[in-house]
C-alpha cells in the first residue's frame, strides 16, 4: 500500500538517519576560509546571554535583600537592630522574681503590705523607695536586727540574702525585682540598672547581713 | 540547506524506513505508547470531571475518593507521570535507538520497568484517592510509591542509555543530549524529592522551596527535554532541512538544564520566604528566554512544512515558546500580584504542558508509531479530527482560564470583592474551559481508536501473512 | 558534544549546582530555626499544634484542601490580603516550623487560611466549620462524606450539628462530624499566626519605593 505525499496518514521522512546526523555534524564542524562571511546570530545570542545576566546581577544587587533570610520584602535591605529581639520589660520579669516559689512575696506579701509586727511592707516604704544604695546592699547581703519602716518597728525576723551568700541572684535579676517593687503599689521611684547592682557588688565583698545603723550611714 | 540525501523508494512500508530497532523494540515501544494513551485518555476524563465541579461544586461531592482536591491531584498524576512519562519515553528511548544504528539492547529490561512503572502509578492514584497524596504540586504519588516508580524508570532507562554508550557516532544530535538529559536527570530529582519532602523532611517553609524546585526541575530537565528530543528529531527527518541555528543549540540545551534548576522560586514570589529566592527565580526565569530563543530558531523549519507530524510540532514549538515568554512576563512582581494564585497560572501550566510538551509528544509519536507499527495510520479522518479537536479544546481550555484568571486576580486584588462574587465573574469561563477540556478528550479518543485500528490491521496483516 | 562522560558530569552539575544553592541555601538559612521565646509572654512562638490539629493537618493534606485555599499571607501593599483581613502582616518562614506538612497552596478559589483562628473582629469557630464544610458555600463543594447522617437513638448526640432550612435532618435523625471532620476541625482552629516575630515586623515596605 502507498499513500501520496499530502495524505496525513503518513510522514515522509525527506531524510534519512544518517542523512540528519551526517549534515548536523558538518553544520558544527568548522566552515572552511570564510572571511567575508561572518555568522551574526550566535554572537547576538552571547551578548543577549550576556545581558540577561548583567541584568541578573544587577537585580539581584538591588533586590535580593542581601540574601538575608531576615529579609522578607525584597525593597528593603537586612536591618538586624531592627529584628533583633526586644528587651523584656524588667518591671514584668522583677514581678515574675517577686512571685516565684520562695521569693518575696513569702514574707512582703503579695501586695506588698507585709505582715504587721513580722515583716515590714514594701508598699510606701521609705526604704524601698529610698538611696538605691542602700536597697541594693539589703538584697545583696541581707538585713538584720531592729528596722524601722513607715513608722513601725520590726524586729521578729532576719532578711535574706539574694547576694553570694544567700540566693546568689545576678545582678540583672536583683535590679529587676528592685525595679518592680519601686514602681508597684503606689511606689514611685526610678529604677535600678543592672550596672549598679554590679558597682555595689564589687564595693562590700563578702559582707555579712546588714544593719539598719549602717545602712542609714549610706547616703 | 536540505540534508544530504534523501532515502528512495519512500514508501510507508519499505524497508529503509522500518529498522531492525522497529522490529526489534515493537512490543515493548507498543506496550509504552499504548499506555501513553490510556493515562492520556484517563487524565483527560479526571481533568474533565474537576473541570466540571469548578463550574458545579456539587458535582460528585457524594464521593470521598471523588472530591475536587484528590481530583486535580489524580488527573495532574496522571497526566504527568502516567502521560507525559510513558510518551516521552516511547520517543525518546526509540529515537535513540534509531540513532545509535543499533537494536534495541535490554528489551526485557523495558518490559519490565513500563509494566512496574505504570502498576505502581496506579497504586500511586488509588493512594492519592482514598487520601494518601502529599498535595505537594506536581508531586502528589504517596510517598511509598516512589521507591518502585524509581527502579521501574531505572528499568526503563537501561535500553536507552545502552543505546547511546553504543552508539556508531561520537557526536551526539541535539535530540540524544535531551533525550540522555531526561533519562539521566529523572531519577535524581525525583530521589531528592522523594527524601527531602518525605524521608528526612526539612523544616516547615523549606519544604516550599523543594516543592517549588522540584516543580520546576520536572518541567525544564524531565517534560521538556522528552518533547524536544522527539521534536528535534522528527523536524529535521521529515523536512529534510538543516536547523537554521544548529550551532547555537548547544548554548539552548545547557542554558535549559542548568538556569532551569534556579527558577524553582517563582511561586514563591510574596510568600513565606526570604526575598532571595523569589528573586533568584525570577531573573533565572528571564535568562531561560536565551534557550526558547534557540529552540524557536532551530525548530521553525516546521512551521513551513506539512503533514501531521509537523502541524503538531509546530503548534507545540509555537506554545512552547509563548509559554517560556509568559513565564518570564507574569515572574515580574508587579504583574505576579495579580496572575498569583489565580486561573492564569493554570492557564500557562495548560499551555507549557498542554500546548508545548504534549503536542509535540503527539507530533513525534505519530511519526514514530507509524514506523513502529510498520504502517501508516488507519484513518485520515481521525487525524484531522483529532487536530482539529486538539487546536479548538486547547485554545478554549487556555484563553478561557486565562481570561478567567485575569478577572479572579482583579476581584482578589479588590478586598471589597467576596468569594461568591468571584465565582459568579470567573464562572462563564469556566463553562469554556470544561467545552475545551471536553474537546481535548474527544480528540484523544479518536487518536486512540485510530491507534487502535492501526494495530488490529497490524496485527491481521501478520497474522494473515504467517 | 562528543563526549559521554563529560556530557554525564555536565548534566550533573548542572542538577547540582541550582539545587545547592537555592534548596540547601535556603534550609542552611531556615532548616533550623527555632521557635521564638517572648519574655514578656514567657511563651514560645509559633504554638506547636496539639495532637488533634497535628492529625487534622494530614485529614487537610488528604483531602488536597490546597488545590483551593492558600496559607500564606503576603504583605500589606501586595496584593489585598491584609485588607481582607487574612492576617495583619505577611507570613514569614516561622509561622510554619511546627507544621508536618506546610500547606502553602497555589490557588485562591477560597480564601487564604493562614490565621483562620485569629481573624478578627470574629474567628469562626467550630459549629461554623462544621455547617460550612456540611453545606458548602459558593464554590466550595460540600463535604458530606465528613459527617455521619444517622437515627438519633436515646439521646440527641452533643456533637450534632444545629443545621437550618434545606439541610435540617429528617425527624429523628441527626448529623454528626466523623473523626475525620472533628481532626480537620481541630486543625483549622489551630491556624492562628497573629503573634508578630521581629522579622515579621520589619516586612512592611518603605515608604515610597518602587517595586520591580
Amino acid at each position: 500500500m502507498s499513500v501520496s505525499p499530502s495524505d496525513p496518514r503518513y510522514d515522509r521522512a525527506a531524510a534519512s538517519d544518517d542523512a540528519l546526523l551526517n549534515a548536523h555534524e558538518a553544520a558544527l564542524a568548522p566552515q572552511g576560509d570564510d572571511h567575508a562571511h561572518y555568522p551574526l546570530r550566535p554572537l547576538v545570542l552571547l551578548f543577549v546571554t550576556s545581558g540577561f545576566i548583567l541584568f541578573a546581577a544587577t537585580y539581584l544587587n538591588r533586590y535580593a535583600g542581601q540574601y538575608d533570610p531576615t529579609v522578607f520584602n525584597e525593597d528593603t535591605l537586612p536591618n538586624h537592630a531592627a529584628v533583633s529581639a526586644p528587651a523584656a520589660d524588667p518591671v514584668t520579669l522583677g514581678k515574675r522574681l517577686f512571685n516565684s516559689s520562695g521569693a518575696c512575696f513569702t514574707c512582703h506579701q503579695p501586695t506588698g503590705q507585709g505582715i504587721p509586727g513580722v515583716y515590714p511592707p514594701l508598699a510606701g516604704s521609705e526604704w524601698a523607695q529610698g538611696s538605691p544604695d542602700r536597697v541594693i546592699r539589703i538584697l545583696l547581703a541581707g538585713l538584720t536586727g531592729p528596722v524601722t519602716v513607715e513608722g513601725k518597728t520590726f524586729n521578729a525576723a532576719q532578711m535574706p540574702s539574694f547576694g553570694p551568700s544567700g540566693f546568689n541572684w545576678s545582678d540583672e535579676k536583683i535590679s529587676q525585682v528592685l525595679t518592680y517593687v519601686r514602681q508597684e503599689w503606689g511606689n514611685k521611684a526610678p529604677p535600678i540598672t543592672p550596672a549598679q547592682v554590679a558597682a555595689i557588688r564589687a564595693t562590700i565583698g563578702d559582707h555579712p547581713a546588714w544593719t539598719s545603723a549602717e545602712l542609714l550611714q549610706i547616703k | 540547506m536540505t540534508l544530504a540525501s534523501t532515502p528512495t523508494a519512500e514508501t510507508p512500508a519499505a524497508p529503509a524506513e522500518v529498522t531492525v530497532v522497529e522490529t526489534a523494540g515493537r512490543v515493548p515501544l507498543l506496550l509504552l505508547a499504548g499506555s501513553a494513551i490510556a493515562w492520556l485518555l484517563v487524565s483527560g476524563i479526571l481533568a474533565l470531571a474537576s473541570s466540571i465541579q469548578l463550574v458545579h461544586p456539587d458535582f460528585l461531592s457524594g464521593w470521598s475518593f471523588l472530591s475536587y482536591g484528590r481530583l486535580t491531584a489524580l488527573a495532574e498524576t496522571a497526566f504527568i507521570y502516567g502521560w507525559v512519562g510513558n510518551a516521552g519515553l516511547t520517543v525518546a528511548l526509540w529515537m535513540l535507538g534509531r540513532l545509535s544504528g543499533e537494536p534495541l539492547r535490554a528489551p526485557n529490561w523495558l518490559l519490565a520497568g513500563a509494566s512496574f512503572w505504570n502498576f505502581s502509578l496506579l497504586l500511586a492514584l488509588i493512594g492519592i484517592a482514598i487520601g494518601y497524596g502529599t498535595a505537594v504540586p506536581f508531586f502528589e504519588l504517596p510517598t511509598v510509591t516512589i521507591p518502585i516508580l524509581f527502579l521501574s524508570y531505572a528499568a526503563m532507562a537501561i535500553p536507552g542509555v545502552l543505546a547511546w554508550v553504543g552508539r556508531r557516532r561520537d557526536l551526539m544530535f541535539a535530540s540524544q543530549w535531551y533525550a540522555v538529559a531526561a533519562l539521566f536527570l529523572f531519577p535524581w530529582i525525583l530521589a531528592v524529592g522523594y527524601f527531602m519532602l518525605d524521608k528526612i523532611p526539612v523544616q516547615g517553609a523549606v519544604q516550599a522551596v523543594v516543592g517549588g524546585w522540584y516543580a520546576q526541575a520536572l518541567w525544564t530537565v524531565w517534560m521538556a527535554p522528552l518533547a524536544l528530543a522527539g521534536a528535534y528529531y522528527v523536524v529535521p527527518r521529515v523536512t529534510g532541512k538543516l536547523l537554521p541555528a544548529y550551532d547555537s543549540a548547544v548554548l539552548g540545551f545547557w542554558v535549559l538544564v542548568v538556569v532551569g534548576g534556579f527558577t524553582g522560586g517563582r511561586h514563591l514570589i510574596g510568600g513565606p520566604l526570604p526575598a532571595w529566592v523569589a528573586s533568584v527565580a525570577i531573573v533565572t526565569t528571564f535568562l531561560l528566554l536565551v534557550h526558547y530563543v534557540v529552540v524557536l530558531l532551530n525548530l521553525r523549519v516546521a512551521w513551513g512544512g506539512g503533514g501531521t507530524a509537523l502541524k503538531f510540532i509546530g503548534l507545540g514549538l509555537f506554545c512552547y515558546v509563548l509559554g517560556g515568554f509568559a513565564d518570564a512576563v507574569t515572574s515580574v512582581r508587579g504583574v505576579a500580584v495579580s496572575t498569583q494564585f489565580t486561573f492564569f497560572d493554570v492557564a500557562q501550566t495548560q499551555l507549557a504542558l498542554y500546548g508545548g510538551v504534549t503536542l509535540m509528544l503527539l507530533g513525534a509519536l505519530y511519526f514514530a508509531l507509524a514506523r513502529i507499527l510498520g504502517r501508516p495510520w488507519c484513518s485520515a479522518g481521525l487525524i484531522r479530527a483529532h487536530w482539529a479537536l486538539t487546536v479548538l479544546g486547547l485554545a478554549a481550555v487556555v484563553i478561557c482560564l486565562a481570561v478567567a484568571g485575569l478577572r479572579q486576580g482583579a476581584d482578589l486584588n479588590n478586598a471589597q470583592v467576596s468569594f461568591a462574587a468571584i465565582a459568579d465573574d470567573t464562572r462563564p469561563w469556566l463553562v469554556g474551559a470544561v467545552a475545551g477540556a471536553a474537546a481535548l478528550l474527544l480528540g484523544n479518543i479518536l487518536w486512540a481508536l485510530n491507534l487502535a485500528g492501526t494495530a488490529a490491521a497490524m496485527v491481521r496483516e501478520e497474522l494473515f501473512a504467517s | 558534544m562528543k563526549n559521554g562522560l563529560m556530557l554525564f558530569l555536565g548534566l550533573l552539575a548542572a542538577m547540582l549546582i541550582p539545587w545547592s544553592a537555592i534548596v540547601l541555601g535556603a534550609n542552611h538559612e531556615l532548616g533550623r530555626q527555632p521557635a521564638y521565646y517572648d519574655d514578656n509572654d514567657s511563651q514560645a512562638y509559633p504554638l506547636r499544634p496539639s495532637g488533634i490539629a497535628a492529625e487534622g493537618e494530614q485529614v487537610y493534606r488528604g483531602l488536597n484542601c490546597a488545590a483551593c485555599h492558600t496559607q500564606q499571607v503576603r504583605r500589606d501593599g501586595y496584593g489585598s490580603d491584609v485588607a481582607r483581613g487574612w492576617g495583619d502582616r505577611q507570613s514569614v518562614a516561622r509561622d510554619y516550623i511546627f507544621r508536618a506538612n506546610p500547606e502553602l497552596g497555589a490557588l485562591r478559589i477560597g480564601p487564604d487560611l493562614a490565621n483562620l483562628a485569629g481573624r478578627k473582629p470574629t474567628a469562626p469557630d467550630i459549629d461554623d466549620l462544621y455547617t460550612l464544610l456540611y453545606e458548602g458555600q459558593g464554590a466550595m463543594p460540600p463535604y458530606r462524606f465528613l459527617f455521619q447522617y444517622r437515627k438519633i437513638i436515646g439521646q440527641r448526640s452533643d456533637d450534632a450539628l444545629q443545621l437550618v432550612g434545606r439541610y435540617e435532618p429528617r425527624p429523628g435523625y441527626e448529623v454528626v462530624p466523623t473523626r475525620a471532620a472533628q481532626r480537620l476541625a481541630g486543625y483549622l482552629l489551630s491556624l492562628n499566626s497573629t503573634y508578630t516575630y521581629p522579622e515579621a515586623r520589619a516586612a512592611a515596605p518603605a515608604a515610597g519605593e518602587g517595586r520591580k
